[in-house]
C-alpha cells in the first residue's frame, strides 16, 4: 500500500537520476532520493580528508662515488605534527656515514708524491700521474632541525626554525625566520625569510694557517684552534597560481657568509715556473715528510652569493612537469646555472614514476688555480679545490613511487651524477697540459623512501 | 533542535554574516516548530493524533515521507519512522533499566511502516502507532539552510547543527573546516580532526545514550523488527557525503547493520570514520 | 631559461587580476604532488649533496649547509 505512490515521488524527478553513483547500490538510491527530497539540486562532490596527528617521511640513502672516492650512506626522517588551526610542527633527522676518499688539491705529475696527513702524525704516497687524494677521509654526521609553523591572521603565515648538526671536525647551530603574506584570494603569496648560522670548525690536528707550507710528521707549529664562520641568507619569494593547472615561483636569495671559508685539508702543489712539475722538498733528517712544496689553501674571509631561482609546476592531464631554473653569482666570481626537470608520470592509481634531469654548470673562482708557481709572490688566496672550478655536471634518472592499501608510499630513486671539469689553459703550466688535472666526478645515488602516516 | 546550532562564515563583510545567521536561524526554527514532535499542533502531532483518520499533509511533509519510505526499502525495513513508540519502554538514560520482552512485544505491535496507509498527500496511521522525522529533521534542516546560503553568496560557510554538518563550498584558501569527532570517552576531548573543504558531514553515535546491564551495553538504535537495540552496532560512525542528508543516513544505515556497519560503508564506498 | 624569464616577464605585464583561480577551482593545485616543495625529504637530501660538491647551494628556499663539506 502506497508503495507506487512514493516510488513515483522519488524517480519522477528527471534531475536526480544522474548522481554519478554506481547503480543499484544503496548509495545511488539515497543520492536520488536525497535530491528529490533537496528539491532537485544535486550537490557538488564531498571533499573531506581525516587530518592525522603525525606523518612520516622517510629515506635511506647510498651516495657512492667511482673510484673509491666517497661513500655516504644516510638515514633521514622527517615528522610533521599538525594541530588544530593550521599549526605545524616539523622536525627532521639526518644521520650520514662517510667514508672515502677525496682529491687534496695537489697536482699530479709524473712522479710519486709523499703527503703529510690531516692529522700530522703520518705520511702517505702517493703514485705517478694520479690525482692524489686523501683516503682518512670518514665522518659520521647528525643534523636536527625543528621548524614551527602558524598563521598569523587570516591572511599571514609565520614559521621559526631552528638547526644544529654536528661532525666530528665541524659544529653548526642555525636559526630561521619566514613571513608570507597571502593576497587576490590566495593566488599570490609573497615571503620574506631569514637565516642565520654560526659554525664551528675544529679540524683534525688543527686548523692550518692559510698559505704556510704542508711540514713534517709532528710539526704543529702552523696550525691553530677553532675556526668560525657566520652566514646571513635571506629569501624573498613570491609564488603565484596562474590558472588552475600552473603554479610559479620566483625567488630572489641573498648569502653573506663571513669568517673562517677555507677547506682545512685543501692544499695547492708549488709547481717549476716552466716544467709544472711539483718543487721538491726534503724532509728533515729522520722524521719523514712531503716529498715536494705544498701550501694550504687560502679563501677570502667573506663571501657574497645572489641567486635568482624560478619554478614553475605543471599539471597535465594526471602528469606534472616540475622545471626550476637557478641563477647564482657570487663576489668570488662563480657564476653558475641550473636547470632541474621532474616529471610525474602515473601509472594506474596506486603508482607513478618521475624521470629527472639536472643540468648544473659553473665558472671558476677567481682565485681559483691549479698549482702555485715557486719564486714568485705568493697570490693573497689560492685554492686548487675542484669544487671552485669550472666544470659542468649533468644528473639523469627516475624516482618510481607505489602507495600500500593503507595509504603509504614506498618509494625508490636511482639516479646518477656527472660532474666533468676543464682547466682553463691559462692556469696549466708546463707538464701540466699533459696530465689529467680535474678530479671528474661520477656518483651513483639511491634512495629508499617510505612516507606514512599521511 | 536539541543541541547547539552554529553557522561559521568565511567573510568580513558583517552585514552579509549577520543576514546569513539571520535566514539560518529563521530556516532551523521554522523546520523545528513543523517537524518536532514535541511541539503540539504540528503537522506530526495531527498525524500522530489522527486516531484513525487519514491526514492530509503538505508537500514538504510529503517528500520527508516519501524519503523516509525510500530509506525503509534501501534498509530491508530497518529504518522505520515508526519505531518512535518503542521509546515507551527504551529509555536511554546510562542506567540498568532494560524492559521485559512482553513490554517491548506489547508495543511492536505498533511499529511498522507497512500498516501505514500512505497515498501521497494523504497519510493514514493506524490508532496508537505515529511517526518521528527526528532521524532525517536536522540533516535535512541543515542542507536546507546550506540551499537558502548558497542562494546569498559565495563565501564559504559552514553549518552545523549538534554535530550535523555542511560546508556550502570550498573555503578560499583550500584548506577546509577542521572539524573535530567528539572522543568516545566523553570528556570533551577530540578523537579525529576531519578537513571538510565541501559537502556533508553526520555523526551517529551513541556516547551519551546507552543502558548497561549484567555487563551488556545496549545502545540506543533500536531494531523496528525485534524492538531491541541493534547488537554489534557501532559506538559511533561518521560519514562524508555530498550532502549532510547523505552522510546522516549513511551513519544510520550504518548503524542498523550491526556488525556489518563497516563492511556495509566499504561496498558503498562511502568515506566514514567508525568506532567500536 | 629564457622561457622562465618571458613566463615571469609575462606574469608581471599582466598584473595579478587576471591571474589565478577561484578557490572553488583549486582541486588540482591542492595536489600534494602539486606543492612547490612536493618530496621535501628529496629537496633537502639533494640540496645537501649538491651542496657538497657544487659552489652553488639554495635558491629554492636557505642556503642549505651546516656541514663542514665545502
Amino acid at each position: 500500500m502506497g508503495l507506487a505512490a512514493a516510488d513515483a515521488a522519488v524517480t519522477n524527478n528527471n534531475d536526480c537520476g544522474m548522481t554519478g553513483k554506481k547503480p543499484n547500490t544503496t548509495a545511488a538510491a539515497l543520492a536520488s532520493a536525497t535530491c528529490a527530497l533537496l528539491g532537485g539540486i544535486s550537490a557538488e562532490p564531498v571533499q573531506a580528508q581525516e587530518e592525522k596527528d603525525w606523518s612520516f617521511d622517510t629515506a635511506l640513502l647510498y651516495y657512492g662515488e667511482s673510484d673509491s672516492r666517497v661513500q655516504d650512506i644516510s638515514l633521514n626522517v622527517l615528522a610533521i605534527r599538525s594541530f588544530i588551526d593550521d599549526r605545524i610542527l616539523s622536525l627532521s633527522l639526518g644521520v650520514d656515514t662517510l667514508t672515502g676518499a677525496t682529491p687534496i688539491g695537489a697536482a699530479p705529475f709524473n712522479g710519486p708524491q709523499t703527503f703529510t696527513s690531516p692529522s700530522g702524525a703520518q705520511v702517505s704516497t702517493r703514485s705517478a700521474n694520479e690525482i692524489p687524494l686523501d683516503d682518512t677521509f670518514l665522518d659520521t654526521r647528525v643534523a636536527l632541525a625543528a621548524t614551527w609553523q602558524q598563521p598569523l591572521g587570516r591572511l599571514n603565515t609565520v614559521s621559526a626554525g631552528v638547526s644544529i648538526s654536528d661532525e666530528y671536525d665541524y659544529l653548526h647551530l642555525g636559526a630561521n625566520f619566514k613571513i608570507s603574506w597571502d593576497f587576490n584570494k590566495r593566488n599570490t603569496t609573497v615571503s620574506l625569510g631569514l637565516a642565520f648560522a654560526n659554525d664551528e670548525f675544529d679540524p683534525v690536528g688543527g686548523a692550518p694557517t692559510p698559505l704556510t707550507p704542508m711540514l713534517d710528521v709532528g710539526d704543529v707549529s702552523n696550525r691553530n684552534g677553532d675556526q668560525s664562520k657566520n652566514i646571513v641568507d635571506l629569501v624573498l619569494g613570491v609564488s603565484q597560481v596562474i590558472n588552475r593547472n600552473l603554479l610559479v615561483q620566483l625567488n630572489y636569495s641573498f648569502s653573506n657568509a663571513d669568517g673562517y671559508l677555507n677547506d682545512p685539508y685543501k692544499i695547492l702543489s708549488v709547481v717549476d715556473s716552466i716544467t709544472g712539475d711539483p718543487v721538491a722538498r726534503v724532509p728533515t733528517p729522520g722524521i719523514q715528510g712531503p716529498s715536494h712544496e705544498y701550501l694550504f689553501e687560502s679563501r677570502p674571509g667573506e663571501r657574497t652569493k645572489h641567486s635568482l631561482f624560478g619554478q614553475a609546476k605543471v599539471y597535465m592531464n594526471g602528469r606534472i612537469l616540475d622545471a626550476s631554473y637557478r641563477y647564482m653569482t657570487d663576489d668570488w666570481d662563480i657564476d653558475s646555472h641550473t636547470i632541474d626537470l621532474r616529471y610525474r608520470w602515473p601509472l594506474g592509481d596506486t603508482r607513478f614514476i618521475e624521470p629527472h634531469v639536472r643540468f648544473y654548470t659553473q665558472t671558476e673562482a677567481d682565485f681559483y688555480r691549479t698549482s702555485i708557481i715557486g719564486g714568485t709572490a705568493f697570490p693573497t688566496n689560492a685554492s686548487a679545490d675542484y669544487r671552485l672550478g669550472n666544470f659542468d655536471a649533468i644528473t639523469i634518472g627516475f624516482k618510481y613511487g607505489w602507495k600500500t592499501e593503507a595509504g603509504n608510499q614506498w618509494n625508490t630513486r636511482l639516479e646518477f651524477y656527472s660532474a666533468d671539469g676543464s682547466v682553463p689553459g691559462n692556469l696549466l703550466v708546463g707538464n701540466q697540459a699533459g696530465q689529467e688535472m680535474y678530479p671528474d666526478l661520477d656518483a651513483i645515488i639511491f634512495q629508499l623512501g617510505y612516507r606514512f602516516g599521511k | 533542535m536539541g543541541s547547539p546550532c552554529e553557522v561559521l562564515i568565511e567573510s568580513d563583510d558583517e552585514v552579509l554574516s549577520k543576514k546569513l545567521i539571520d535566514v539560518v536561524a529563521t530556516e532551523a526554527w521554522r523546520i523545528e516548530d513543523k517537524f518536532s514532535r514535541y511541539i503540539p499542533g504540528n503537522i506530526i502531532g495531527r498525524i500522530n493524533s489522527g486516531d484513525g483518520q487519514p491526514i492530509e499533509v503538505d508537500e514538504e511533509t510529503a517528500n520527508l515521507i516519501d524519503f523516509s519510505f525510500s530509506l525503509h526499502k534501501m534498509s530491508a525495513g530497518a529504518f522505520d519512522i515508526t519505531s518512535g513508540v518503542l521509546r515507551e519502554a527504551w529509555s536511554f538514560d546510562g542506567s540498568d533499566n532494560v524492559p521485559s520482552n512482553t513490554r517491548v512485544n506489547d508495543i511492536l505491535a505498533r511499529v511498522g511502516w507497512e500498516k501505514i496507509g500512505w497515498q501521497s498527500p494523504c497519510i493514514h496511521l493506524p490508532q496508537g502507532m505515529q511517526i518521528d522525522l527526528g532521524g532525517i529533521g536536522k540533516e535535512y534542516a541543515v542542507d536546507r539552510a546550506t540551499a537558502i546560503v548558497l542562494k546569498l553568496t559565495n563565501q564559504p560557510c559552514l553549518i552545523n547543527f549538534g554535530g550535523d554538518i555542511r560546508a556550502s563550498q570550498t573555503s578560499v584558501d583550500q584548506r577546509g573546516w577542521q572539524v573535530g569527532i567528539e572522543s568516545l570517552q566523553n570528556d570533551q576531548t577530540t578523537q579525529r580532526v576531519i578537513r571538510l573543504q565541501q559537502g556533508g558531514l553526520a555523526t551517529s553515535g551513541d556516547s551519551h545514550r546507552f543502558l548497561f546491564k549484567n555487563g551488556i551495553r545496549y545502545g540506543h538504535v533500536l531494531s523496528p523488527k525485534t524492538g531491541w537495540p541493534i547488537p554489534d552496532a557501532p559506538r559511533s560512525v561518521t560519514v562524508a557525503a555530498d550532502t549532510c542528508t547523505q552522510a546522516g543516513m549513511f551513519a544510520t544505515l550504518a548503524m542498523l547493520r550491526g556488525a556489518e556497519a563497516e563492511a556495509f560503508l566499504e561496498q558503498e564506498s562511502v568515506q566514514y570514520w567508525c568506532y567500536r | 631559461m629564457k622561457k622562465v624569464f618571458c613566463i615571469f616577464a609575462a606574469l608581471s605585464i599582466a598584473g595579478c587580476s587576471s591571474l589565478g583561480v577561484e578557490p572553488w577551482e583549486r582541486d588540482v593545485l591542492a595536489k600534494e604532488e602539486m606543492q612547490l616543495i612536493a618530496d621535501p625529504l628529496d629537496v633537502a637530501i639533494d640540496e645537501h649533496i649538491y651542496f657538497s660538491k657544487e659552489a652553488s647551494s639554495g635558491g629554492r628556499g636557505f642556503g642549505g649547509g651546516g656541514c663542514g663539506c665545502n
